[in-house]
């Protein structure tokens, strides 16, 4: 028994004690490519390339935009509608029926934890977003929001530079979609501000604050990072057929309506 | 001594995945992270499509009864950064999977690992830096 207890005390020490070389060694490595890092020149007002989500690099105590257990604490400060919304929002994910082909919008685009790439144009700057195959324009051109187009999923967005930031307002939303993938909501009073930032040069910020007086009682920010990433992105368009069949594979034989979910009013 | 050596290993395990920040699957079904599941079995059937390639493999329950598991990964687009590809598996393919089980006790499950017949292993891949939940 004793030897058991001993055997087994030395199992677990070694798990840990291995676990702490490789972390070790993981930081060791993390330190050198920091310091690879800082040293590689780059344009601060070049964004091209393809760049991955470091969800990690947020700031502690910020509203994070990706489910976290199911109760994403803090919340944002909504309003009674916005609370409201984002209960019946919350239904409706808890129901697997997240997976619909609208575009996601800006904001949950960024905060799905897939890679975009970036394509700057002399007169925009073009954003292919991964997941669902969604593209973005940001014009850079001088314009200003059009007083004549309907509101639509991705909004409307203008780009202008401050120094080494990159703003980026954007509205003309639809309010259709979700803005994070736990179901906050947004409407078509949604105004967007982007603040993007090459802080070094793998290494992405963008500061995003979020102004709408339906659901918010007052604006409130996400800082998120990205990645510089030498890949090339996949083909992953939504399709009907595939989300009908993903759910009589997978939502179906978990008990889960997927698609098939309809709200109670 | 062996289930105490099963369970010392257990409690390391489970002390280090806590200290993984847990996100959820997009969809609605939900997965024990922190139990997870290995089964060796026989593909059925492997789907390579969006939203989530699906592996579907015969294997026995504790009761040793033939039951047909569904683990579905992250998309095509992360499986193939961890070296899938769409010729990765085969029915009749004998395989082990290492899951997160549904917490709905379902035969679903989203994958970790899966050891090849070659005996090599990969991976789920990861969404943004984090590995699939």
């Amino acid at each position: 028994m004793r030897i058991c207890v001993v055997r087994s005390i030395a199992a677990l020490a070694a798990v840990l004690v291995f676990s702490t070389v490789t972390i070790a060694q993981a930081a060791e490595q993390t330190a050198e490519a920091k310091a690879d890092t800082k040293s590689k020149t780059f344009d601060a007002h070049d964004f091209s390339g393809v760049w991955n989500p470091a969800p990690r690099m947020q700031p502690k105590g910020e509203v994070h935009p990706l489910d976290l257990g199911g109760h994403p604490d803090p919340l944002p400060p909504f309003t009674p509608t916005g609370q409201a919304k984002y209960l019946a929002n919350k239904k409706f994910i808890d129901a697997g029926d997240v997976l619909d082909c609208d575009p996601f919008g800006t904001a949950k685009n960024f905060f799905t934890p897939r890679p975009f790439e970036n394509i700057q144009a002399h007169d925009r700057l073009l954003q292919h977003f991964e997941y669902y195959d969604n593209w973005r324009e940001i014009w850079t051109d001088g314009r200003d929001f059009p007083g004549d187009l309907e509101p639509d999923f991705m909004g409307f967005s203008i780009g202008k530079w401050e120094g080494d930031t990159f703003v980026v307002e954007s509205h003309l939303y639809n309010g259709k979609q979700f803005l994070t993938w736990q179901g906050f909501p947004l409407s078509e009073s949604m105004h967007q501000t982007e603040r993007w930032q090459r802080v070094d040069h793998d290494t992405l910020k963008i500061v995003f604050t979020f102004d709408d007086p339906k659901m918010y009682s007052k604006s409130w920010t996400i800082t998120y990072f990205y990645k510089l990433m030498d890949w090339k992105l996949d083909a992953h368009p939504c399709t009907i057929s595939e989300l009908k069949r993903y759910d009589d594979n997978i939502s179906h034989r978990d008990n889960l309506p997927g698609r098939d979910y309809k709200p109670q009013n | 001594m062996k289930n105490k050596l099963i369970k010392s290993f257990g409690l390391a395990v489970g002390l280090l995945m806590i200290c993984a920040p847990v996100f959820a699957h997009h969809g609605g079904s939900e997965y024990d992270t922190k139990n997870l599941v290995t089964r060796k079995g026989t593909v059925t059937e492997f789907i390579w499509a969006n939203p989530h390639c699906q592996v579907f493999f015969d294997t026995k329950d504790d009761a040793g009864k033939v039951v047909n598991l569904a683990i579905e990964t992250l998309a095509p687009a992360v499986l193939k950064r961890a070296g899938w590809s769409p010729e990765t598996l085969h029915p009749g393919d004998q395989i082990a999977i290492t899951f997160a089980p549904s917490t709905r006790g379902t035969p679903v499950g989203m994958l970790r690992k899966v050891v090849l017949p070659n005996g090599k292993e990969l991976t789920g891949g990861t969404i943004g830096e984090l590995p699939a939940q």
